[in-house]
């Protein structure tokens, strides 16, 4: 079949850019990286781009395709062909781009490193002839972030790190969960004391760009979410993430609904409380600073109480109460119930070719 | 008439009351019945997520109980964390028998029903864009929005993670368009209307949140938008009240009205002022709606 792409070409010495057709040749079970290897072989050596396993092992052949971060040798080109899509290809967004398709993957590994990616010793020896034992349960709990292979898709994507370039962001915080979620480190609270400086956790957006691009099923935004979890578990609550968070659950359980009028000052301190008093003055004029008396109050509101405590005394306080529905996820890859909306089905582009599909979709 | 269980969340309740009222205003015009929950509270809105996982689930939980003890089979919602809070619980507790029955316990333990009867948690932008719900906003729409621009911003929490919200395409949704286009209006294209506008960490980031809520802003006024519509009042809030700390930081006062999407969609039905209520926005909603009547 024809497979006709357009790349975005460029150069960090020149600083010429530039947007290129291709078309080519190619076998119907082709991926993006095939293709891109075929351009290069074929019609232009000058195209560069990473490569190595070939099998969504290695993580080097992470870029965009039509403005979203995929690995290359992940995406089947045959459903976007016989679409008549031309993709336009790019490098990888939030990292500087050293030529066409390549990225400087330093600042990358810079945050990798900060997070400390390796066990810390320090538990004890077990006795001689013997050996500890993890269960399932505690693996589980970090299986999705042992499965990072560290190809960039979810920093590529990153809102808040557009934002703020010195965000640690999803990939080096997944790898830190996976260390803080291990039984066998010995630095977890140290860690989360790191992890909740002012370019940590709590600078999360929340945008969930990170979770949809991942290759993987790493779900980043989640790691994030856990590692929040446990550092409020552990009383490190001093961030005004954490502060903002936790006012929440108070709220809940209060009143039901959220108080928020006194959010801010719980949020910020007194002092910045004050600091925004002409922009607080702004709003409330528009009736946006509800006043906190009488406050508004839920029916039953003592039921979300009860509640409250009755998950505190059973004990899944930090990453351990966040369920991420693998059993959930099973289903969903295992069939729909009728009418139900498949998000990996039609219209879901790029979607994979797969074998034995041929006949009905020529 | 379809019966629905409205869940309208914080923000509709108290600060953005004018989402609420001009939901209520538009819904049975567009065959929509809402039966108000009363014994519901907040979502937790993903910070009780971070904080308090498991109290997130029991909470949610208690709200889909409700909900389905009311006899819809729909749960609607007017906010993307709220859709996201709600079908993420929703989505663990169907998908997992064991989960289920370990929460069931507890909130039967509490005095709430235990939930039993699945109910689906829909945004009202989900109604309104597909099926017998768009058969009728277009027949309800007959004032129109000719000549004006909308930008369309989406908004993250009605997107991504697509694997619970499902909808639509996350990368190339259409409803917003679609219902700009069936009120008259012209939809306005910009990268940035898949983007976040910043609001989560608004008050603990106020310097990275900003960085962000100005993309999508400046690029609409660049595309030459009358106004902006957005499915959330999260994303209102940011987008209309922090709008005036932008000029601050670029040098441009941008004045972009901001419009929930029943607001829109009430300009286009002709509601009156006294339910669309934009004498609560912080940018004035004027020009445009001076523009329309011209």
């Amino acid at each position: 079949m024809k497979v006709a792409l357009k790349i975005w070409r460029s150069n960090a010495e020149t600083g010429e850019r530039a947007l290129r057709e291709y078309e080519v040749e190619a076998p119907e079970w082709v991926t993006l990286l095939d293709v891109l290897d075929v351009i290069k072989d074929r019609h232009d050596g000058t195209l560069a781009f990473r490569k190595s396993c070939r099998m969504m092992i290695c993580g080097s052949c992470g870029m965009r395709m039509d403005g979203a971060a995929v690995l290359a040798c992940k995406t089947r080109m045959y459903d976007m062909v016989q679409a008549g899509h031309v993709p336009v290809i790019s490098a990888m967004g939030n990292l500087p781009i050293l030529k066409d398709l390549v990225v400087d993957m330093d600042p990358f590994w810079a945050k990798f490193k900060a997070v400390n990616p390796y066990l810390k010793t320090g538990y004890e020896e077990p006795p001689p002839g013997r050996e500890f034992r993890i269960s399932q349960k505690r693996m589980n709990a970090i299986q999705k972030e042992a499965l990072c292979i560290n190809c960039g898709a979810c920093v590529s994507e990153c809102n808040a790190m557009e934002s703020d370039p010195d965000f640690l962001g999803p990939q080096a915080l997944a790898k830190a969960m996976r260390f803080v979620g291990d039984p066998r480190d010995a630095g977890r609270v140290d860690r989360l004391e790191d992890l909740n400086g002012k370019n940590g956790i709590w600078q999360c957006t929340r945008c969930y760009f990170c979770n949809e691009r991942c290759p993987k099923g790493v779900d980043p935004r989640d790691a994030i979410a856990k590692l929040g979890a446990e550092s409020v578990k552990e009383g490190i609550d001093r961030d005004m993430g954490a502060k903002h968070a936790k006012w929440f659950v108070t709220s809940a359980k209060t009143t039901g609904w959220l108080r928020e009028t006194e959010l801010v000052p719980h949020t910020q301190g007194i002092v910045e409380t004050i600091k925004q008093t002409r922009f607080a003055l702004a709003l409330a004029r528009r009736g946006k600073v509800p006043p906190p008396f009488p406050p508004h109050v839920a029916k039953d509101v003592k039921e979300a109480r009860l509640l409250y405590d009755l998950v505190q005394e059973q004990g899944r306080a930090g990453y351990e109460g966040i369920v991420q529905g693998e059993a959930a996820l099973a289903k969903l890859a295992h069939g729909y119930r009728e009418g139900e909306r498949d998000p990996y089905g039609e219209g879901s582009f790029p979607r994979p070719y797969i074998a034995g599909e041929e006949a009905t979709a020529s | 008439m379809k019966k629905v269980a409205y869940y309208k969340g914080c923000l509709a309740s108290l600060s953005a009351k004018e989402l609420d009222t001009s939901t209520k205003a538009l819904a049975p015009k567009i065959g929509l019945e809402l039966i108000e929950l009363e014994s519901v509270t907040c979502c937790g809105a993903g910070d009780i997520h971070e904080a308090e996982p498991d109290f997130y689930l029991h909470l949610n939980a208690r709200i889909l109980s409700y909900a389905s003890a009311s006899g819809a089979d729909t749960l609607l919602t007017v906010c993307n964390v709220c859709t996201l809070n709600l079908r993420q619980a929703n989505w663990q507790l169907v998908g997992d028998a064991e989960l289920r029955a370990r929460v069931n316990e507890n909130l039967v333990s509490v005095g709430v029903p235990a939930y039993e009867r699945d109910i689906d948690v829909r945004h009202l932008l989900w109604e309104l864009a597909e099926d017998e719900g768009f058969e009728q906003l277009k027949a309800v729409a007959h004032k129109g929005l000719k000549g004006l621009k909308i930008a369309p911003f989406y908004g993250c929490q009605i997107l991504r993670p697509s694997r619970i919200l499902g909808f639509e395409d996350p990368d190339r949704p259409s409803s917003l368009e679609r219902i700009i286009e069936a009120c008259g209006g012209e939809a306005v294209d910009y990268p940035a209307k898949l983007k976040c506008c910043g609001f989560p960490i608004i008050q603990a980031r106020e310097e990275t949140a900003l960085g962000e809520l100005v993309q999508p802003i400046e690029q609409a006024v660049d595309a030459g938008a009358d106004a902006m519509v957005t499915p959330c009042p999260l994303c209102h809030l940011s987008l209309d009240a922090w709008q005036s700390k932008l000029k601050a930081v670029t040098g441009r006062d941008f004045k972009m009205p901001i419009l929930h999407l029943s607001q829109l969609i009430g300009v286009a039905a002709g509601l009156p002022e006294s339910e669309l209520k934009f004498r609560r926005h912080v940018v004035s909603v004027k020009p445009v709606l001076e523009k329309l009547d011209a």
